[in-house]
């Protein structure tokens, strides 16, 4: 790097490189060892000159808040990190759940079990995949397995494709894995022939695209684990939407360990199994882009995040009609909660267009303005709130607390009362499913004091 | 522990009230932040005994914000308790590893809340 340069007080001290070596193991699963240690050295001494900063200390403190300085680190540190049965639970997932459970849901017209290792590096995932469909008896319940493995680094691709491995890399795999799928050579281990015959490698650019007509689709299940990590997060929603639609109905897509899809996708169902989660693509036929959207929540369930099934469970009936305003209003939540707000409001636009008078459409509406710092939108939302439904308790609530905040005390005063009232005529009204699961004892108390601060402040009792 | 004082925080405004409802009405002294950069700021700046710390909240997530906090030499000795809604629990190993020392599943009831706080308390007392 040219220009202007910082010199850095410290060399990495053995203490800030443990600190550093396992933050990035939690974060990417990578395990940096002792042998990494230069190249650890010389990314970190890169990337912190280029901030300015003097110290590594405070450059981890960059590292640790911001994402997008933690990919670049790990863009320099190492892209094609990777090893066999990395995450051994998610290949026992695989082996004892995954695929009974599609070759028993699927048509025994279909006779191939097609998996795809989107990012497979030096293919030590995409063999690892491979034996473990064999160890699975794939072969002796008449099916057969396909597995590819696409990557955009050619020289880890050359790897891959030569299925040569040291020593090293064998160090995870079981005793009788190795005796079965590998054979000695005078260069390495070589993965044996009956593996071999099952995978194919091909190049490929999931961020660019377009894909060959061989990556389309009808995939069974999909790993896509590390590779997404060094991307822009719009990147990867886009490279997830691009999985999902590849994924057969019941498919199942990989993650990384410490990869999560919220914020990325909300289509996929969460199934965890043995302590692993798994995400799959749901079999009825919902229509594209509706979130799963949580059960019709009794007040007393309705936490604020969508719910996570502990098993497998069928999915239940098409999720509406699309023109079923409660619909879209419950697609608008699951929506917000995720934090996707765009769509969110798109939906409350639907629902409200069919029904005007949907209160509870018009409060998540006014959140929204809330959350964007339009307090004058937010007001005018909650107003129409409780213009459609007077007993919208927490309408009121944050009616009171914003005039409050602006000082009108005598405004918030009235909507505190007004929510005291509503509270008492209907308890457990349409608003009392974004309770967050407190008791509305705990709401009638906040009101109180709310309306106790405000009468003394204001001047009021 | 006549009056310590607790930041909560929380993205939705009427959880947080609710919130600072349940530990005023306990005794003590609140403090409430609605994101991440501002329970950062007020972490840094008011001096909390504890934290009540939502996972999900804009500009920095809670795990972030804890991360940030245990970091620190000046401010990690401060119990942060994590409040996560069920979705999040997979998260949880993250969190007890980011340094959070304590986990409550969201709905939380109020007396659980509020033998949590005690208990954290006490323990960063002993
Ligand atoms: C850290 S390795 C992960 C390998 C393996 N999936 C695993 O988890 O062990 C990441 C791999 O993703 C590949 N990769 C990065 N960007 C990619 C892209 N845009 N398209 C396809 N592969 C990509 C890299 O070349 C690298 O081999």
């Amino acid at each position: 790097m040219s220009g202007h340069e910082t010199r850095l007080e410290h060399d990495l001290t053995a203490e800030q490189g443990e600190r550093f070596r396992e933050y990035i193991h939690e974060h990417s699963g990578i395990h940096l060892d002792e042998g990494h240690t230069d190249s650890l050295r010389i990314s970190l001494m890169t990337r912190a000159t280029r901030f300015g900063h003097e110290s590594l200390d405070r450059y981890y403190e960059l590292l640790v808040a911001d994402e997008t300085e933690f990919r670049e680190l790990m863009n320099l540190i190492t892209i094609n990190e990777t090893s066999f049965f990395r995450f051994p639970a998610q290949f026992e997932a695989l082996r004892t759940f995954v695929v009974p459970e599609i070759l028993d849901t699927r048509s025994p017209a279909v006779r191939s079990f097609r998996t795809w290792s989107a990012g497979c590096s030096t293919g030590e995932e995409p063999y690892s995949i491979a034996m473990t469909l064999l160890d699975a008896g794939i072969d002796s319940l008449g099916h057969h397995a396909e597995v590819l493995g696409t990557d955009v680094s050619t020289h880890a691709l050359e790897r891959a494709r030569a299925g040569v491995y040291p020593p090293r890399a064998l160090l995870n795999v079981p005793r009788d894995r190795v005796d079965r799928y590998f054979e000695p050579t005078a260069t390495g281990h070589r993965v044996t022939d009956p593996v071999r015959d099952v995978v194919d490698f091909r190049y490929q650019n999931l961020i660019k695209g377009p894909h060959p007509s061989a990556l389309m689709g009808n995939w069974d299940v999909i790993f896509c684990r590390n590779v997404t990590i060094y991307f822009r997060i719009e990147s990867t929603r886009r490279v997830v939407e691009s999985l999902f639609e590849r994924l057969n109905p019941g498919g199942y897509l990989f993650i990384g360990h410490s990869e999560t899809l919220t914020g990325i996708s909300n289509r996929f169902e969460t199934i965890e199994v043995g302590g692993v989660f798994l995400h799959r693509k749901p079999t009825s036929a919902v229509r594209a882009s509706v979130p799963q959207t949580p059960r019709p929540a009794r007040a007393a369930a309705a936490a604020e995040a969508p719910q996570v099934p502990v098993r497998a469970v069928e999915p239940e009936a098409p999720a509406s009609e699309p023109s079923d305003a409660a619909a879209h209003l419950r697609d608008a939540r699951a929506f917000a909660d995720n934090g996707d707000f765009d769509a969110a409001l798109e939906r409350l636009t639907e629902a409200l267009r069919i029904d005007p008078t949907l209160a509870a459409a018009r409060y998540i509406l006014g959140l929204i303005h809330l959350r964007a710092g339009r307090t004058d939108d937010a007001i005018a939302e909650f107003r129409r709130t409780v213009g459609a439904d007077d007993d919208f308790v927490l309408a009121h609530l944050n009616l009171g607390n914003l005039h409050r905040s602006r000082g009108e005390h005598a405004e918030a005063c009235r909507e505190y009362e007004a929510a005291l009232g509503a509270l008492e005529r209907s308890p457990d009204g349409a608003w009392s499913e974004f309770l967050g699961g407190f008791e509305p004892e705990v709401l009638i108390a906040t009101c109180r004091r709310s309306l106790d601060q405000c009468q003394r402040i204001g001047g009021r009792g | 522990m006549a009056s310590a004082r607790i930041l909560a925080v929380d993205d939705s405004p009427t959880i947080l009230a609710m919130l600072e409802e349940i530990l005023v009405s306990a005794g003590y002294e609140v403090l409430t932040a609605e994101d991440g950069a501002e329970a950062l700021e007020s972490a840094r700046n008011g001096k909390p005994d504890l934290i009540l710390l939502d996972v999900m909240l804009p500009k920095l997530d809670g795990y972030r914000v804890c991360r940030l906090l245990k970091f620190d030499q000046k401010y990690k000795a401060i119990p942060i308790i994590m409040l996560t809604a069920k979705a999040e629990e997979q998260s949880m190993a993250t969190g007890l590893r980011t340094g959070a020392d304590q986990y409550l599943t969201k709905p939380v009831e109020p007396e659980r809340l509020l033998e949590a706080v005690a208990d954290e308390l006490a323990r960063a007392e002993g």
